[in-house]
């Protein structure tokens, strides 16, 4: 019995919840949580972010100092971006399936920020319902 | 061996906590709004109980060999007073088996 938690873009919720049903699991909690990753260290990818943004967030409205510092302490990676959280509880042979499903509905063109997923160990569950437990509770 | 560390702390500490982890080297991070009671049974005012007292949630996984560093971190950094109060919050540890990056595709941290 294993718990797979994955922290996904706000986005990708839909993708994922098809991803899992195709996996064969119906079964899952999410939560809206925020969430930062690791520090990007490669200078030329944050120059790449940076442009891409600038050019996005500027229009005649915005001044060009305060979209620079806004753009800045985007990639700071001090902020926190809101996520969402899945937590599913799956039979052991299951892992490997499903984290490629969730793996390959959340990968995008950005890279940076797809994502983490972690599988923990649960020692037991149990069915409200029926009062069963173990790994027939799942599903 | 990697390790998810569920600290709850109040909610006015968590940017100093995470700022603090963060100047660690300890940069990723997951916050939930939670509310929650503990021992003391919440807050008792008059008649009034409050059981549902609002917390952060902070998920972190990290390896093994962080885990005192950012344990005391916490620990040092959430508490109110030099003695601590009732409500600071709690630290579970719990062991992870796997971690996957998505973007990457590959397995580990």
């Amino acid at each position: 019995m294993k718990e797979i938690m994955a922290v996904v873009r706000m986005k990708k919720t839909g993708a994922t919840k098809k991803a899992l049903v195709a996996a064969g699991v119906a079964g899952f909690t999410a939560v809206k949580v925020l969430g930062r990753g690791n520090l990007v260290t490669d200078p030329q990818a944050i120059e790449e972010c940076k442009e891409k943004l600038l050019s996005m967030g500027m229009d005649e409205f915005s001044e060009a100092g305060d979209t620079d510092k806004t753009v800045t302490s985007f990639l700071d990676g001090s902020r926190f971006f809101p996520r969402r959280l899945f937590t599913i509880l799956v039979h052991d042979d299951d892992v490997p399936r499903i984290i490629e499903a969730v793996a390959k509905a959340n990968r995008t063109e950005y890279g940076i920020g797809d994502g983490t997923i972690f599988v923990l160990p649960i020692s037991d569950a149990v069915r409200m319902r029926t009062g069963e437990a173990g790994e027939s509770a799942i599903w | 061996m990697v390790l998810l560390i569920r600290a709850i702390v109040r909610p006015e500490k968590k940017d100093d906590v995470l700022a603090e982890l963060s100047s660690a080297g300890f940069n990723a991070a997951t916050m939930v709004d939670v509310v929650g009671r503990g021992k003391q049974k919440g807050i008792r005012i008059g008649g009034m109980v409050y059981d549902e007292i609002p917390k952060t949630l902070i998920l972190m996984v990290i390896p093994d060999e962080a885990r005192d560093k950012v344990i005391r971190t916490i620990l040092a950094v959430g508490k109110t007073g030099k003695e601590g109060t009732f409500g600071d919050g709690k630290i579970f540890v719990s062991l992870v088996d796997e971690v996957y990056t998505i973007s990457k595709g590959t397995a580990g941290l």
